[in-house]
């Protein structure tokens, strides 16, 4: 043991502080598997419970039996299959388009951009859903969609911006010169050569649709259209105090945002980040 | 970039146009519609009527709208430099690259990416107090236990505490802008016998400052409206309107009441409060000389 000292000191004068403020980041997900795996009907616990002492996984199928959360699973893949990859597409072509014009459009469209990201949507709410019930959108899963029609976010035009601004302006120059109109340089030399930055944009885009919850409950009022975070409230709604089933519900929604931010999260977090020239 | 042909460059702005038409059709237009909505009075049914300022003095007179206010300020005072700091000093952290790093990152981003109504009801249930694991924990402890979301008194904490654990993004932003501060700087620093404060204070602070501003004011017109879930799936607005947060009221007033007039009127209203409230740490900053170059 006392061999083992001297490289276990040294591991937690490096680790200590890092391993203490990731499992403090960690807590809240902790507790959430915890207590959806709790048994329902037992009395509530006394002590802080880490882990489920008698796991009950079967929480997990009663909140089907309780809200047609398989319905609203198809609807909440609706919109993000819809969503994704059109963000994609419009987003890139935005970012590329940015990336390529002249310097003086370039900053005052850089400009704009960042702009447009200090913008509470608090402020499009209500006229929003005014334009949507006047052109019938609302009671649609269109209501949900229609800002992928323009990029969803300035955030992901500007990813796109900076992966387009770091590949070399010759490159597309040649394309221009073999006789390729901008469209034509976009699809076939562009998006091939920043394939990381669709990676992250389509993980962003689907984790912002997967967790829209202001845009369904405006826009949406038949139960047959709800997503996932409607339904969730609706559970919530259904029994304030089942926390079992809630927390159930919370990690099926909260799941799949994790697992694809997991997949992706070396692109924004690792040594060579996105931002990054 | 006369090098390119003009149809290259009509192309490039037709790829522009999706981005551009519809940003401005789904944020600017909107939003400017709100602001001449906001002196009329409006249920969507019946045309709006203009009333010229009638309904700021509605606001004005609504006990419920000024706790809203005075709530949503109170909230923004305590998150906002807790949420810049707190990226600031996990950024400080993790940015070097070593053994782990990449794991304790995404630990730290993870509570971002949980969708909203999930994240409310999460810490619904920590800080539940008679079960939720922070009360049980105090208990054990033989420290005393707070109400929490029940009591007035402490309402507002765990929205300011759960907003902590909210801060991917200003962390990813503050890790990029670490990793582009010039080495040299700090070499020549510690050369001269600066110590690790010293160079945080005279050299990190100072380069980092257009950063730590564009975040401080990204963040406190979007904590306006951050606080809109949590207060709606939590305590909607309980106890005695101590959670009752201005993009509640709104809500209740366009889709509860349809007075789409005194809801828009608040939007604006709101708008103002964040521009001063930046102007006035712009000035304050500036004054010390600062952020000049943002």
């Amino acid at each position: 043991m006392s061999r083992d000292r001297g490289p276990l000191r040294a591991f937690l004068g490096d680790h200590a502080v890092p391993l203490l403020v990731a499992a403090v980041f960690l807590l809240p997900l902790l507790w959430m598997v915890t207590a959806s795996l709790r048994e329902p009907g037992l009395p509530p616990p006394r002590t802080v419970e880490w882990l489920p002492l008698a796991p009950a996984p079967g929480n997990y199928a009663e909140v089907f039996e309780l809200l047609p959360f398989g319905r609203y699973l198809l609807n909440s893949l609706a919109v993000v299959l819809l969503a994704v990859p059109l963000t994609v597409v419009t987003a890139s072509m935005a970012g590329f388009a940015m990336a390529l014009v002249e310097r003086r459009s370039r900053v005052a469209l850089v400009v704009l951009s960042v702009a447009l990201l200090m913008v509470p949507l608090t402020a499009t709410w209500l006229t929003r859903f005014l334009l949507f019930s006047w052109i019938g959108l609302t009671d649609t899963l269109l209501a949900l969609v229609v800002p992928a029609l323009a990029g969803s976010s300035p955030l992901f035009v500007l990813i796109y911006f900076w992966a387009f601004r770091r590949v070399r302006p010759e490159v597309f120059e040649m394309a221009h010169l073999d006789g390729a109109g901008a469209f034509t340089a976009w699809w076939r030399v562009g998006l091939p050569a920043v394939m990381p930055a669709s990676v992250a944009v389509a993980v962003l885009t689907f984790i912002l649709y997967w967790s829209d919850f202001i845009s369904p409950l405006l826009y949406l009022r038949d139960q047959e259209l709800y997503t996932l975070p409607l339904g969730l409230r609706q559970l919530q709604q259904l029994d304030p105090t089942g926390w079992p089933l809630l927390m159930a519900g919370a990690v099926m929604l909260t799941l799949p945002a994790v697992l694809f931010f997991l997949l992706v999260q070396h692109l924004f977090l690792g040594e060579r980040g996105l931002g990054r020239r | 970039m006369s090098r390119f042909s003009l149809s290259w460059r009509a192309g490039l702005w037709a790829m522009l146009l999706p981005y551009l038409v519809g940003t401005l059709l789904l944020i600017g237009l909107p939003a400017l519609i709100s602001g001449v909505l906001a002196f009329t009075t409006y249920d969507a049914l019946t045309p709006p009527v203009f009333v010229g300022f009638a309904n700021f003095r509605l606001l004005a007179a609504d006990p419920i709208v000024t706790t809203a206010i005075s709530n949503s300020l109170v909230f923004i005072v305590l998150a906002v430099p807790l949420r810049i700091l707190g990226a600031l000093a996990l950024a400080m952290l993790l940015f070097r690259p070593r053994r782990g790093a990449g794991g304790y990152r995404a630990a730290a981003y993870l509570p971002t990416v949980i969708p909203d109504v999930a994240f409310a009801l999460i810490w619904l249930w920590i800080f539940n107090p008679l079960f939720g694991p922070v009360n049980v924990a105090l208990g054990a402890l033989g420290l005393p236990q707070p109400g929490w979301l029940a009591d007035a008194e402490t309402a507002r904490y765990p929205f300011v505490i759960m907003s902590v654990f909210q801060i991917g993004e200003g962390f990813v932003v503050l890790l990029a802008a670490l990793r582009g501060l010039p080495r040299a700087y700090f070499d020549a620093g510690a050369v001269d016998g600066a110590g690790r404060w010293a160079l945080f204070r005279y050299l990190t602070l100072p380069l980092m400052l257009p950063w730590l501003a564009l975040l401080t004011f990204r963040d406190i017109i979007l904590s306006f409206q951050w606080t809109f879930t949590p207060s709606f799936v939590m305590t909607g607005g309980d106890p005695y309107y101590a959670t009752m947060f201005i993009p509640l009221v709104i809500y209740e007033e366009a889709f509860d009441r349809f007075r789409f007039g005194t809801g828009s009127a608040l939007m604006l209203v709101t708008f103002l409060l964040s521009v001063a409230l930046i102007a006035a740490i712009y000035l304050l900053f500036r004054r010390r000389g600062y952020v000049a170059d943002v």
